[in-house]
């Protein structure tokens, strides 16, 4: 056995089956083991691809993702993925040939300094110089892109290691990590819960991420509060809870962001208080007391000072601040916000009104479908008019805001779960950022479905200039657009284009009855913006709407 | 503000990388740095010698959790200023 041998035996002793890569020069001895291996390689068509699969892959499943790329270019590909996996604290492992340490430092051919580059977005970055010490780094990789705050972790491996002579070592047995968990605050939030006039639950990807969904249910029926969610969060409130507002922040609902803005006790469950959630920090929920909650004592008054602070497991942190809640005005009152501003989907006209559509496409497709998003106006539609039952259905580039993310993150989710329907919905200038990975699609024929929301624009560019920038249209105009449906033909991907509002419904029906992928190319009015959007600088009471 | 964190590290060649450039992205000017390598190369001992008006301990938390950090302490000094 050699060195790259063993790292496909240390991927399998991890339960690895499915990993996504790109070979070259200096990783082919692991392609070689690959060759023989049952773990599953699928081959993306650029590693930024690759790696997103790998995203969507840990993000709708809950499992680490794996990928591969070789030395020098392979690599600075995976640089993208990596920032977006530590931005959202996905579990993710990237392995990487490297040269031969003979030559590593001479600016070999296809040499670059992959773990200096890759320590700004890594968890960690590891580099691999004894094939000793080989597999304990790898099973090292993947506990720390699991552990407490999960996160991207690199293993730069060179090539003499992967060549080196092997030998299988001892399965440690790991036990299950502890997370250390202080409830030394409870007594103090359950009196703030229990005191306050008008309490809220900021929801972040935390909750989901620490497994305590089924927690969270309990906390909010037993502390009676009304709930708001960030782009991560959402899905993590059960359907059926009336208090829940939405999402809150610069696309948020009114409801979520006027009753964040006048609540008195803020109780911040696995969010971090980013800025395209607060709007203004100085003017942010500024009558509010702040319980904060997460694993990673970092976020704990990096941004919002808290008045109560738990770092830890939010399982057992959950059931201990819980507190009867006295609100009953204040819960009444955020029903009405809800009802004074809930969506309207008249829209005048023929044409597609893409918060419509996307509301059609919400309650047509099946449960537990897993939506991936690409970044802009569509992304801000997908969060506010379709409804999700966990945040595991819902993949959005939340932190980095990436657009290329969709098309390939739903490969990995179809990866992931094969019995769940995937939707990829893309905009017009997502889309082309990976839209290699049709290929990827097309080889392993995934039955994707494939929604782009094509405005010939970059509409979320084009909003900004409109409103901020005097309508200065400055290198937005998209209007030279492929023929969408032809390019999907040309992978052998059936798809439909529509324009009118009265084509909707049949052809969602038409794409979820065809068995394989599908690409439904549907054109809306470029002057559609998304509201409601509070503006940079301005308070998250200072929303903009339609109408003013 | 100037303050002193000495901390212990273990051996890996990137690990001074990863303490500046966390440093820096923070928004922490380096005002002094002095490495040890700890006997039987068992790590290194480092003093930081930083300069912010932003409070320490939103640097302090993220060089803690750093893979390679085993062990940070404030200098006494600006432990006590931080209670004041
Ligand atoms: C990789 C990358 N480059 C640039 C941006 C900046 N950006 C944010 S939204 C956007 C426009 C997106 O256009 P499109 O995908 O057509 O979506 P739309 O806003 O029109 O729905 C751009 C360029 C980004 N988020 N990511």
């Amino acid at each position: 056995m050699n060195g790259a041998e063993l790292v496909l035996k240390v991927l399998q002793q991890q339960g690895v089956n499915t990993i996504f890569g790109y070979p070259g020069g200096a990783i082919m001895p692991i392609y070689d083991a690959i060759y023989h291996s049952t773990v599953k390689h699928y081959l993306c068509r650029h590693e930024q691809g690759g790696a997103f699969s790998a995203i969507g892959y840990a993000r709708a499943s809950g499992k680490v993702g794996v990928c591969l790329a070789t030395s020098g270019p392979g690599a600075t590909n995976l640089i993208t993925s990596l920032a977006d996996a530590l931005l959202d604290s996905v579990p993710l492992v990237a392995i990487t040939g490297q040269v031969s340490q003979a030559v590593m430092g001479s600016d070999a051919f296809q040499e670059v300094d992959v773990l200096g580059l890759s320590l700004s977005v890594t968890k960690h970055s590891f580099m691999v110089r004894n094939v000793k010490d080989l597999a304990a780094t790898l099973q090292e990789a993947f506990r720390l892109a699991q552990s407490g705050r999960p996160g991207p972790v690199l293993v730069d491996i060179p090539k003499d290691i992967q060549l080196a002579p092997a030998v299988e070592p001892e399965w440690p047995e790991y036990p299950a990590p502890r997370i250390a968990t202080s409830l030394a605050n409870a007594a103090k939030a359950r009196e703030l819960i229990a005191n306050a006039k008008k309490p809220i639950a900021y929801i972040g990807g935390g909750v989901q991420m620490a497994d305590a969904l089924a927690q969270l249910q309990t906390f909010l029926a037993e502390s009676v509060m009304p709930s708001v969610t960030t782009l991560k969060g959402m899905g993590s409130v059960a359907r059926a809870n009336p208090h829940y507002l939405g999402m809150l922040g610069m696309h948020g609902t009114q409801a979520a962001n006027l009753a964040v803005q006048q609540c008195d006790l803020l109780i911040c469950l696995g969010a971090r208080f980013d800025d395209r959630v607060t709007g203004n920090l100085a003017k942010f929920a500024p009558g509010a007391k702040v319980i904060h909650v997460d694993i990673d004592p970092a976020e704990i008054n990096k941004v919002r000072f808290a008045d109560c602070a738990f770092i830890g497991d939010m399982k057992q942190i959950l059931p201990a601040i819980s507190a009867t809640t006295q609100c009953e005005a204040w819960l009444a009152h955020c029903q009405q916000l809800k009802q004074q501003y809930g969506w309207r989907y008249d829209h005048p006209g023929e044409r597609i009104f893409a918060p419509l559509m996307l509301k059609q496409l919400s309650d047509r497709m099946p449960d537990n479908s897993v939506v991936c998003c690409d970044v802009g106006q569509h992304q801000m539609w997908v969060a506010q008019h379709m409804r999700f039952n966990s945040p595991r259905n819902h993949l959005s580039s939340g932190g980095l805001g990436t657009m290329g993310f969709g098309l390939p993150a739903a490969i990995g989710a179809k990866l992931a779960r094969p019995q769940d329907t995937v939707i990829a919905v893309s905009g017009d200038g997502s889309f082309m950022m990976n839209v290699q990975e049709l290929g990827t699609i097309k080889r392993f024929r995934l039955p994707v479905k494939i929604v782009i929301v094509d405005n010939q624009r970059l509409g979320m560019v084009k909003q900004w200039q409109q409103l901020f920038f005097n309508e200065r249209y400055s290198e937005t105009d998209l209007s030279d657009n492929p023929d969408f449906v032809a390019l999907a033909a040309a992978f052998a991907i059936p798809g439909h284009t529509i324009t009118r509002k009265d084509e909707v419904e049949s052809a969602l029906d038409a794409m979820f009855t065809w068995p394989g992928p599908y690409l439904l190319h549907v054109r809306i009015d470029e002057k559609d913006n998304v509201w409601p959007l509070v503006p940079p600088g301005a308070a998250n009471e200072d929303m903009l709407t339609e109408t003013n | 503000m100037q303050h002193t964190l000495t901390i212990t590290t273990s051996n890996e060649a990137s690990v001074v990388e990863r303490l500046l450039q966390v440093t820096r992205y923070r928004g922490y000017q380096l005002a002094g740095l002095e490495l040890t390598p700890l006997t039987d190369r068992a790590g290194m001992q480092i003093t930081l010698k930083v300069q912010s008006d932003k409070p320490i301990t939103l640097l302090t938390n993220q060089l803690a959790k750093l893979y390679d950090v085993q062990h940070l302490v404030l200098a006494s000094a600006d432990v006590a200023v931080l209670r004041a």
